[in-house]
């Protein structure tokens, strides 16, 4: 069945909206936005115009097109998880005007036809959708993949996704090798031979629930080697999912050496941490594993301290049968996409309009190279509409994944999406 | 008399009051199981599955015949031989028995939290007879049951709880259940086999030294190695656990006090235990699991809802 995209070629007017991008001249104030030809036509303070879709919402904000830089979209294989088609609505029902794809499809994303094959597949499609192409063949850590032909074809960034390189041998030469064309290789810190069969965040509720443990340690070794991999490479890397304060600081460190590093966190690791996983819950299930309440709280303090580059969803979509098991035999992962800004602003309140711009778009636009998306006349529409005080109660009906893997189902939660306008494409789920 | 609860899934979840009365019910039916005629029929109208995914001798049989003097009705099944073997899920196994009106579950997993998944999603009260490295709530309270007996109470005595304390269901059941009834308990065994935060999570003590341990403690728990728990090399040999961690009659002879060895069994004779140990009289190996009969009649009866006047 042709799934058709939420997709419009008309004129859209964005009446009385909130500009939040502190790059623009027009930062905090109220305008009106026309919207032609994937443009942003006007910017002032009252547009009349006849024969547009007119979206007048109170309160609604207008950020750069938010920025998801770790994604599972699980086509090409495992398309009964998700879709291409399927995976862009979710993240267009989430304010994502760009996804960043990762590789561990099947077959892998580790050829220039698999990147062709996304690209070409992801066209029509309401948001656009980014491959990361995989470091290694088939994401196996032993080969190195084609990158200089992916990144030709389009691949965004380079990465084994949730199967992360283990051996340092074999990333320094992949760091060297991305060097010759700007390339960042993006980590999931882990180092997999610690706890191997370590299920949950090692410590006091890992050993009241009788469950195996994965210490912190072993994010914190790869982000500690890796750095320094990164150092003697003078590459770029990214580390996603970061979940340990230390890690953060190791950073920190970095960053203030000059290295080329920076980092992302999800919003799960901001908002549930290991004490939620006394019932089993296997939608808690993730890896790098919910870590203790302390660490949690330190995550949020380290985002409001500005020491966090970027907000990535690791959406992971699973099928019932997938997670609804005895916890030792449900997969890893939760989607992600579309609860993302309300799990994020609504356990971080203080985190300023222009840090949420930083963090959801302005800041991975920066790292990965790609288009600036600058609220400015005469940009390319490329725009995220969101209502920061509206409060949901998140629920299915709001998934557009194929997945329901959610333990943010039920919560209530603060922030709203209005739209995204990606080009000429327009999704709204609210909209008079 | 009945419990806070409608499982048992673990100590976790249980008061200091449910033990006691667990305990107590216990004492009633082991003076049922001296009489001639060894059966009752309370539980006349009750179908129980006993649903053992993972190999089990003594659990097994103890349910088993705990269910029958209780004059219930029982299936057994295992999952070798089962449709488990062609794939079906835990959820669909369980659901296709209870389609057939049972009444309880009695199960024994390889994962930790099978029974709590369980307990989620079917309407039958479920019992846990051991889950992965979680807990095995029966076998806790038919010890606590063996050193009340002994000892007269649990309150204030001192177990140390020795051995391979990372893969055992039943250290942690038994720690819950001791700390909650007022005892002190010691985890004893290499560092490798105990879990980093066993202090912290329960404020017991940890002792890496073995005759440190058995001097310190009233009664020593001496757990049996999980050798087919273990998926990483933990100790170097079987010989070397012995050497360090074996426990031998000289030792006991050259303590300034008698002490109790209790053993969940099956036991690896030569390796935690010395064959002259295991059968001496400090052990209390063989009334465990007498009492087990009678502990898992106790849960049974008041899981049933017997125990309401």
């Amino acid at each position: 069945m042709l799934i058709l995209p939420n997709v419009t070629l008309m004129k859209v007017l964005l009446q009385q909206v909130v500009i939040n991008d502190p790059r623009s001249a027009f930062h905090g104030s109220t305008k009106d936005i026309l919207i032609a030809d994937g443009k942003l036509l006007r910017i002032d303070d009252a547009i009349e115009m006849a024969d547009v879709r007119t979206i007048n919402v109170e309160g609604a904000v207008v950020s750069p097109g938010w920025v998801d830089p770790f994604s599972h979209f699980n086509d090409p294989g495992t398309e009964h998880k998700e879709t291409l088609e399927s995976g862009a609505a979710a993240a267009a029902a989430g304010g994502f005007t760009t996804v960043f794809v990762i590789p561990n499809t099947k077959p892998a994303i580790d050829t220039k036809s698999t990147v062709e094959y996304i690209a070409a597949k992801s066209t029509h499609l309401p948001v656009s959708i980014l491959p990361i192409g995989a470091v290694t063949r088939n994401t196996e850590g032993k080969e190195l993949a084609e990158m200089y032909d992916m990144r030709a074809s389009g691949a965004i960034a380079f990465s084994d996704g949730i199967r992360p390189v283990q051996s340092a041998g074999l990333l320094v030469k992949a760091l060297q090798y991305v060097k010759a064309f700007d390339g960042v290789i993006i980590q999931v810190p882990d180092d997999t031979s610690l706890a191997p069969h370590g299920l949950i965040h090692e410590g006091i509720i890992s050993t009241r629930l009788g469950l195996p443990g994965k210490p912190m340690m072993a994010e914190e070794l790869v982000v500690a080697r890796d750095i320094k991999l990164a150092r003697y490479a003078d590459s770029h890397i990214h580390f996603t999912g970061i979940s340990s304060p230390k890690s953060i600081e190791y950073v920190r460190r970095a960053k203030e050496g000059g290295l080329k590093v920076s980092c992302s966190v999800t919003p799960y690791h901001l908002f549930f941490c290991d004490e939620d996983l006394l019932n089993y819950d296997t939608n808690l299930k993730v890896n790098p594993p919910l870590r203790s309440r302390n660490d949690m709280l330190a995550l949020r303090e380290a985002v409001l301290n500005g020491w966090v580059d970027c907000i990535a969803t690791h959406h992971q979509p699973h099928d019932y049968d997938a997670k609804v098991l005895e916890f030792e035999y449900a997969k890893f992962g939760m989607i992600g996409l579309e609860s993302a800004f309300s799990a994020v602003h609504s356990v971080l309140p203080d985190l300023s309009s222009e840090q949420l711009a930083y963090l959801f778009s302005i800041n991975a636009r920066r790292i990965f190279g790609i288009a600036d998306a600058i609220i400015e006349e005469g940009s390319a529409a490329e725009i995220t509409i969101y209502n920061p005080d509206e409060s949901i109660k998140f629920d299915k009906a709001m998934i557009q994944s194929k997945c329901h893997n959610s333990p943010f189902i039920g919560q209530e939660l603060r922030g709203k999406i209005i739209g995204v306008v990606s080009g000429i494409k327009t999704s709204f789920t609210h909209s008079r | 008399m009945q419990l806070s609860t409608k499982h048992l899934l673990g100590i976790r979840d249980l008061l200091p009051q449910d033990i006691q009365t667990i305990l107590d019910t216990a004492t009633q039916f082991k003076e049922v199981l001296q009489r001639p005629i060894k059966k009752v029929p309370s539980l006349r109208d009750v179908t129980i599955v006993n649903l053992f995914y993972e190999n089990s001798t003594r659990t097994r049989i103890s349910f088993e015949l705990a269910e029958k003097r209780l004059s219930a009705d029982t299936i057994n099944f295992s999952s070798s031989g089962s449709s488990v073997s062609k794939g079906e899920t835990l959820l669909d196994t369980v659901n296709n028995i209870l389609s057939m009106k049972v009444d309880m579950v009695v199960m024994r997993h390889s994962a930790s939290g099978a029974p709590h998944f369980l307990a989620k999603h079917i309407p039958a009260a479920i019992v846990n007879a051991g889950d992965g490295i979680n807990e095995h709530p029966t076998q806790a309270l038919l010890d606590a049951f063996s050193i009340r007996e002994k000892l007269g109470t649990l309150e204030g005595s001192k177990i140390a709880i020795i051995g391979d304390i990372m893969h055992s269901r039943v250290a942690l059941s038994n720690i819950y259940l001791l700390k909650k009834m007022g005892a002190e308990v010691m985890v004893a065994g290499p560092p490798t086999l105990i879990p980093k935060h066993m202090a912290e999570a329960f404020d017991v003590k940890v002792e890496y030294n073995l005759k440190k341990a058995l001097e310190w403690c009233d009664v020593a728990n001496v757990l049996r190695i999980q050798l087919e728990r273990q998926n990483q090399v933990l100790f170097s040999s079987l010989r070397e656990y012995n050497l360090a961690y074996g426990v031998k009659k000289s030792m006991l002879d050259n303590l300034n006090k008698e002490i109790l060895i209790m053993h969940p069994g099956p036991i690896n004779r030569g390796v935690e235990l010395d064959s002259d140990v295991a059968d001496s009289h400090h052990s209390l190996i063989l009334q465990q699991v007498e009492n087990g009969v009678a502990v898992r009649m106790a849960v049974l009866y008041l899981l049933a809802g017997r125990g309401e006047s």
